[in-house]
């Protein structure tokens, strides 16, 4: 029994030219037209160690401007298994995931901009712009991965400890800390690792170049100072620090001591109602809540009419949308192809290969979008125009930042569904599309549906690469948006985002509900 | 004397029976509970170590009720099917916490928990961690973390349903003599009739929420005329 080797073997090299050729790219630096040795002196210079340190500074301050309060909340959420909205509000902190950052980005200046509800010290761009936002995205990320941990710890020792006469301290040091400390430092390094790579926020929220990170003074050198070796150090730099975060990721996953668990029930005998608590979760929901809300309101009462009567607007959702569709599809045809592949060697006993073939798939972890950008941005031109290259670019990069989603959500199901009908279809000569239509198709539509409703959102609220290669010819809504900033329309950039949010949810919701099929069905 | 009386509980909205159960168990005795699985055999067990409350009826040991004490405050000792053990603590903190979840122990109760582990042929593994025993060491150090805090009742909650056929008689075995000599009464909830046999003298058979019948074990299991029973043990 051999696992069909074709269609992963492409995708494999697909993802290898995406990712290897532009890292072939920028490591030939020396080839590079004009280049001279003396051009490699500024990485001692004071702007360098100023766009590091800024650039490690602010993801550590992100991180833990939102995993700590992330773990109160997350904490609250446990100990509190019944209470109204609970439901409502964890779904609440799913929504951040689907938003695009330039429309958090709006959300956060119509709140605390001069004009807005809190207005932020003296100017909200600068670090405390880029925090706002990155505590925006991760707090409610953070909650949802560190919920699970709490979850996991079994009923029976909630009711252990109430009959040992455990404290709320000795419960948090006998329970909740072990069960945490296992997946801690993951998140940690997880969202340290997003707010390091984190591009749009710091784009449009940093406050020039005092608070540049690595990620925009790679797009500055290439788009404004034409300094293409310049953004190759920094690309390789920044390579360099993801891969040392992504190493300590893979080396911190602490392997669990505890007993196998058949306990599915989820009835927690936890501490009774604390007011505190609900008061943490109901901090943590207005601050979601908040710059969307906000948003909404200064979208209602700001240029409606003007915005979507500019034909450039109807031109970047056109745009848009078919970036965002490509992309998916190309995403989950090559996320399918993989776990198809990684699935077969699960099954023929090859655990270890079928994980590293996931793990293939994961690779934009370690290789930013930007890094990659950067890359073909050297490698396409001196030979071609890149900026007409700017949609297959773009819906490659797209794809790619999308296959981890695709792996995260399809992967379990399909491996599932391999393990226990694969044998079945080959002893019926059950193969390829008809194998598709009568088994796959029914099992999987619901993450298919998933998976495809994420990475179209994903890529349609992108504002990364095609800042690299975007025209106004051939911008997305997220760029114009970013244009609008740029030229102070903020009222309109704030109705641009809007639309954008509606247009990201929309699609998410008919792709889920037209792939996934009906809820109930 | 451990006594119930018009215990009474219902599962809002879950499909389960309504509850109401009498019964009482003698200093020294293992009284089994068997009956098919929704039937309330846990419940009770949940009622009497305080993680359910009754709507009425009382427990009550040698007279005294219990049923409005905090969980904590009953002398109740219960022990699970499984994750009795925390699994990043040693065997040592496992049973220490019996006693104080501080952990601030006398001498004397520091004794007591390396002559528990070793009374349960578990000497000399105070430092070892859970997950480097086998299910039948793991369900001893809960045995011996029950035998230090020195309460009365024992609750096993199909304490023994994941061991093989011989550790389980081994255990049972055990836990007579520890209820015994130390005067407990123990409610033993298990899924096989041949476990009842070995432990009790006495079995209940639990079905509906009732206690439908509690006599002899050998009565019960060979002589029962109740259409339920017999439904229950496949006997014709």
């Amino acid at each position: 029994m051999k696992p069909r080797v074709i269609p992963a073997a492409l995708v494999l090299g697909l993802l290898a030219f995406i990712v290897v050729a532009p890292l072939a790219g920028l490591l030939n630096l020396g080839a590079m037209p004009g280049f001279e040795s003396g051009d490699l002196r500024f990485w001692q210079s004071a702007y360098m160690r100023r766009v590091l340190v800024f650039s490690l500074w602010q993801a550590l301050l992100s991180t833990l401007c939102s995993v700590l309060p992330a773990i109160l909340v997350a904490r609250a959420f446990a100990l509190q298994p019944a209470f109204p909205l609970r439901g409502f509000l964890l779904r609440l902190f799913a929504l951040p995931l689907v938003v695009p950052a330039v429309v958090a980005v709006m959300g956060v200046v119509s709140v605390y901009g001069s004009d807005g509800w809190i207005p932020f010290g003296r100017s909200l761009y600068g670090l405390g712009g880029i925090l706002l936002a990155h505590v925006f995205f991760n707090l409610p990320l953070a909650i949802r991965l560190l919920l699970p941990h709490w979850q996991a710890i079994p009923r029976r020792h909630w009711q252990l400890a109430e009959q040992l006469d455990m404290n709320a301290w000795h419960r948090w040091r006998f329970l909740e800390w072990p069960a945490l400390r296992e997946g801690l430092p993951g998140v940690m390094l997880l969202v340290f690792m997003l707010c390091l790579t984190s591009f749009a926020v710091v784009l449009t929220l940093g406050g020039g170049p005092r608070s540049t990170t690595l990620e925009v003074a790679i797009y500055q050198s290439l788009r404004f100072d034409f300094d293409p070796i310049r953004a190759v150090v920094l690309a390789l730099l920044q390579l360099g620090l993801c891969i040392l975060v992504a190493s300590l990721t893979l080396k911190l996953q602490r392997l669990p001591e505890v007993e196998i668990t058949v306990d599915t029930s989820d009835r927690t005998t936890g501490p009774r109602l604390r007011p505190l608590q609900l008061l943490l979760i109901l901090l943590a929901a207005v601050y979601v809540a908040m710059p969307l809300l906000s948003m909404l309101l200064d979208a209602l009462a700001g240029p409606l009419l003007k915005v979507i009567t500019r034909a450039a607007l109807w031109h970047s959702v056109a745009n848009t949308l078919f970036i965002g569709l490509a992309a998916a599809l190309l995403s989950v045809g090559a996320g399918w192809f993989l776990l198809r592949y990684s699935a077969g060697l699960a099954l023929a006993g090859q655990p270890g290969r079928a994980r590293l073939i996931e793990l293939a798939g994961s690779i934009v972890y370690v290789v930013p979008p930007l890094v990659i950008g950067t890359g073909m941005f050297v490698l396409l031109s001196p030979h071609v125009d890149v900026f007409s290259w700017v949609y297959p670019i773009v819906i490659a990069v797209n794809a790619l930042m999308g296959l981890p989603f695709v792996i995260r959500t399809l992967g379990p199901a399909l491996r599932q569904n391999h393990a226990r009908y694969h044998l079945l279809c080959q002893s019926l000569a059950l193969t390829g599309w008809h194998r598709f239509r009568y088994l796959e198709w029914p099992l999987l539509r619901r993450p298919l549906g998933l998976a495809m409703a994420l990475v179209a959102a994903l890529a349609m609220g992108d504002l990364g690469v095609i800042a690299l290669f975007g025209t106004p010819n051939t911008a997305t809504v997220t760029l114009l948006i970013y244009q609008q900033l740029g030229a102070y329309l903020i009222p309109d950039a704030t109705v641009t985002a809007l639309l954008l949010l509606m247009l990201c949810l929309t699609v998410f919701w008919l792709l889920e509900r037209g792939i996934g099929g009906r809820l109930d069905a | 004397m451990l006594e119930i009386e018009g215990l009474e509980f219902s599962y809002l909205d879950q499909g389960l029976p309504d509850m109401c159960f009498d019964l009482d168990v003698m200093p020294g005795e293992v009284l089994s509970l068997i009956g098919p699985s929704g039937s309330g055999k846990s419940t009770l067990l949940n009622l009497i170590a305080g993680f359910l409350e009754p709507s009425c009826g009382q427990i009550r040991l040698d007279g005294a009720a219990i049923e409005t004490l905090p969980a904590a405050q009953r002398p109740v000792s219960i022990v699970f099917q499984q994750h009795n053990l925390f699994p990043h603590l040693d065997l040592y903190t496992n049973v220490a916490l019996g006693i104080d979840p501080s952990l601030r122990l006398t001498p004397t109760q520091v004794a007591s928990i390396t002559d528990a582990l070793e009374r349960l042929g578990l000497g000399g593994l105070e430092q070892r961690k859970p997950g480097e025993l086998s299910g039948g060491q793991r369900q001893r150090v809960a045995l011996a973390r029950a035998l230090v805090r020195r309460r009365k009742i024992l609750l096993l909650d199909e304490a023994f349903a994941a061991l093989g056929p011989a550790q389980r008689s081994e255990m049972i075995g055990l836990v007579k003599n520890l209820v015994q000599e130390n005067e407990m009464m123990a409610l033993l909830v298990s899924h096989q009739p041949r476990d009842a046999l070995i432990a009790s003298a006495r079995t209940a058979f639990v079905c509906e929420g009732r206690i439908l019948s509690l006599k002899s074990t050998a009565e019960l299991l060979e002589q029962s005329t109740l259409p339920a029973v017999r439904e229950y043990l496949g006997s014709t």
